[in-house]
């Protein structure tokens, strides 16, 4: 699977959200807990709407919950491929 | 795991013990098993419709039980990752399928008939459908990005 040039920081704001477990974060954007610990660990990239909801639930804006690292894609070669999904390398 | 991924491995794993037996029967059966459609060897035909329906009662049987473990979270809709890994597996296995069916349809044909022919039609099913749920394994267990 190529790198991802996505991270993203949901765990620590789960954290510093008194806790909030995956679960909650999940029922919260409409997702399974599953769904979500596949975001952190980057075995998924969630929806533009899945990370706007994501963000809005932190009250964060989405580059504060997902960062771009521009980095290359191993898989085409390519620098930079377009950005339309998030997720963690 | 998700319930959605526990019932893909349910439907894989009642998969394999009943089309092994049937295709396992098949192959230990020799030339009775290539030759013509005649009542005596329709006893093949009943066997696969066996392990198909003992196939079926399993997963039907298992998907109670998780659905009555799972809870709520069996009568939910699919989120968008289980929706995506679905699409992934019905679109792989449509490439499968339809490689088989070239093969079996348009090539096969002029070299064999009968049984043989059957047999590998059915077998081109069964590889969809273990392609299938394979897929959607791989992509629960490996992360599937859309």
């Amino acid at each position: 699977m190529a790198r991802l040039a996505f991270t993203n920081r949901i765990r620590t704001l789960r954290f510093l959200a008194g806790e909030m477990t995956q679960a909650e974060l999940g029922e919260a954007i409409g997702v399974t807990r599953q769904t979500i610990a596949a975001i952190e660990a980057g075995k998924y990239s969630p929806t533009l709407e899945a990370a706007f909801r994501i963000a809005q639930v932190f009250g964060k804006p989405l580059d504060h919950v997902f960062q771009w690292s521009g980095a290359e894609d191993e898989a085409s070669g390519d620098p930079a491929a377009p950005a339309g999904e998030a997720g963690q390398p | 795991m998700g319930f959605r991924e526990k019932i893909a491995w349910v439907s894989l794993g009642a998969m394999i013990p009943a089309y092994g037996v049937y295709f396992g029967t098949i192959l230990a059966a020799g030339d009775e098993a290539q030759g013509a459609v005649t009542p005596e060897s329709l006893w093949m035909l009943w066997l696969f419709a066996g392990v198909t329906a003992a196939q079926a009662g399993a997963i039907s049987l298992m998907g109670v039980v998780l659905a009555i473990r799972a809870g709520r979270d069996s009568r939910r809709a699919a989120d968008e990752r289980e929706r995506a890994i679905t699409r992934r597996g019905s679109a792989v296995a449509y490439h499968v399928l339809l490689a088989g069916t070239i093969l079996v349809g348009v090539v096969m044909p002029f070299e064999a008939s009968g049984w043989r022919l059957i047999n590998a039609a059915l077998f081109v099913l069964v590889l969809g459908e273990f392609t299938r749920h394979a897929v959607v394994l791989f992509s629960y267990r490996r992360g599937w990005h859309g």
